[in-house]
């Protein structure tokens, strides 16, 4: 699997500050064993119908702190099952970013996206130059761009892929 | 410039014996904690990877204990999975749904030891540093990739250096402490750091209590939290793994940190805290909130389940009865806790106060099973976390608090200062 890292353009879905696991993902669901049926409960909390009408790459923006709390690698997974083509935020959390590479998340870092977008709004993400545009007014929101570590492993579709073709092999 | 103690516990783990903050290393895991996450997560992920052994028997555990014993056909699967691949694998720890909560059985079981660095699928995972140990929580996938391999890559954690000095006055207990803490750094002002611990009040504290500060220190976004040795670390260690070797690490006196905060609590005493919903960082004295009335009360967790979590709990509920229309679930954190309540009498206490006194699980934490809240409904519990619907309905709402601070309130029926009853 390659991912388009430079073109991602979906709808916005638009958060605020604090998003936790549990609001991406209640522990309650953590036991279902597909991931597909699983993603039906998606931001049941704060977005109750997120699961019904999210669209392949759309992308969530979120203010400080997204994906505190549960190192449950199932947030990110769900996201990723939902079409999600990337979040961005103004910062995660420490153990969700990582989940969210080793999944194949893509992941920004941009400041003040969450109040310059308005939810709903399509909005185009570029990942090597960590930018997002916004088709409204094309105006453009300069974010962290992430390592090569980072792309070698999103190009390679996660942690696990990026394994089997370099460690795996030694 | 000198070293903190995330740096020289890191460090001891590279091949060349370096780590400094900023530093991206890569690092060889002394154990390896796996739970339910295994069954549900890590299995399928290795089957991907081609992967054939897990790279060291001895130095992974696997443990079931979030749903224990199996609360639904998908756990009794998981559970079902996890115990397949401990024979296959010839691991060589496994605690089944009879033993407790992993944080507990860990240090219980002498596989914690000062110096190790411990990784766990677990968030939670920082709770040994009380032990003097790097811990961290990762999760299935850098998991996985840690039962092939016995390595993972951490980015070194900059520090932040807290010291508390002074007595926690009567019926103020060490998570009222971490809760004060939390409320100052916030839900995202440890993210990535590690904190080191210093000061009187953390040399002269038990290992349980310390186990709880470790424990939450995620809750700001804490990487690591290691603590320094101590006697009772020392007279711990003898007890549960008197054969095993093991050096204590202090940092350099000229370590960097990015960010001090003092406490004295001689000249400031700490008041019994309550965080309120929905985030542990909204910590608050009880006095502002005392009087919400509560349905249910919960001692447990890997928090605050521990014995002298128990006996302090027994001490507010011993000859007395909860309020009528209350529920006061008590969820000793493992086996042993529960062995120990039961020869010291504390079983009987509770039973007697009215009390439900559950097997060891992480059940109501993670609003499994055996205390999880309906629509509406108000707990106040000895747990870590308080997010919207983390321990059942998302109408429900959660306070976390002291075991004493719960045991009052279950007497009462609502929020108590447990320094008045």
């Amino acid at each position: 699997m390659t991912r388009n890292l430079t073109n991602i353009t979906g709808r916005a879905w638009v958060f605020g500050n604090d998003i936790n696991t549990d609001q991406i993902i209640q522990g309650q669901y953590l036991t279902i064993l597909d991931y597909a049926e699983m993603a039906k409960h998606t931001f049941e909390i704060p977005r109750p119908l997120f699961a019904s009408k999210v669209k392949k790459n759309d992308i969530v923006i979120a203010g400080r702190n997204f994906g505190g709390g549960s190192s449950r690698e199932e947030a990110p997974k769900v996201l990723l099952e939902s079409g999600i083509g990337c979040v961005i935020a103004e910062s995660f959390a420490r153990i969700f970013y990582r989940n969210g590479f080793n999944v194949g998340l893509p992941l920004l870092i941009a400041p003040n996206a969450a109040k310059l977008v308005k939810d709903g709004e399509t909005v185009t993400v570029n990942l090597v130059e960590g930018t997002l545009t916004l088709r409204s007014n094309k105006d453009i929101i300069h974010g962290k761009p992430v390592t090569e570590r980072i792309l070698n492993l999103l190009s390679a579709g996660g942690a696990v892929q990026w394994y089997r073709k370099t460690l795996g092999k030694r | 410039m000198g070293k903190t103690l995330a740096e020289k516990l890191l460090a001891n783990h590279t091949d060349d014996g370096k780590a400094t903050a900023g530093d991206i290393v890569e690092a060889h895991i002394d154990l390896l904690m796996v739970h339910e996450v295994l069954g549900s997560r890590i299995i399928p992920i290795l089957k991907e990877m081609d992967f054939k052994h897990v790279w060291d028997p001895k130095r992974i555990i696997v443990v079931n204990d979030h749903w224990a014993p199996a609360s639904d056909i998908n756990s009794a699967e998981i559970h079902r999975r996890n115990r397949n691949f401990v024979r296959e694998q010839g691991i060589m720890n496994f605690c089944d749904v009879d033993c407790g909560i992993s944080h507990q059985i860990l240090p219980e079981s002498g596989l914690v030891a000062p110096g190790d660095l411990i990784i766990g699928s677990d968030s939670h995972s920082t709770t040994y540093g009380a032990f003097n140990a790097f811990s961290t929580g990762l999760a299935a996938t850098d998991s996985a990739l840690i039962l092939a391999t016995g390595m993972s890559w951490f980015m070194v954690p900059e520090t932040i250096r807290i010291e508390v000095d002074g007595k926690l006055s009567k019926m103020v207990m060490s998570k009222d402490l971490i809760l004060l803490i939390l409320k100052d750094l916030g839900p995202d002002g440890a993210n990535y750091k590690s904190i080191e611990f210093f000061g009187t009040t953390i040399d002269n504290m038990d290992v349980g209590p310390r186990m709880t500060m470790c424990n939450m220190t995620v809750e700001a976004g804490a990487k690591c939290s290691p603590m320094m040795v101590n006697g009772y670390v020392e007279s711990w260690m003898k007890n549960v793994a008197p054969t095993r070797k093991w050096t204590s690490t202090k940092p350099d006196d000229d370590a960097e940190y990015i960010q001090n905060l003092t406490y004295d609590l001689n000249k400031d005493p700490l008041c019994p805290m309550v965080a309120t919903p929905d985030n542990p960082t909204n910590g608050q004295s009880v006095i502002e909130v005392s009087g919400v009335p509560i349905d249910q009360a919960f001692i447990g967790s890997c928090t605050n389940g521990r014995i002298d979590d128990l006996e302090i709990a027994a001490k507010i509920l011993k000859g007395k009865k909860i309020r009528k229309g209350v529920r006061l679930i008590i969820t000793p954190a493992s086996r042993e806790t529960y062995v120990h309540a039961l020869h010291e009498g504390l079983v009987e206490i509770f039973m007697d106060a009215g009390a439900i006194v559950t097997n060891s699980t992480c059940g109501a934490c993670v609003g499994g099973h055996l205390g999880v809240l309906g629509a509406g409904e108000v707990c106040i519990s000895t747990t870590n976390r308080n997010f919207r619907g983390r321990m059942g309905h998302k109408d429900s709402s959660i306070y976390l608090a002291s075991p004493a601070t719960v045991a009052a309130s279950a007497l009462e029926g609502a929020i108590t200062d447990p320094r008045r009853v």
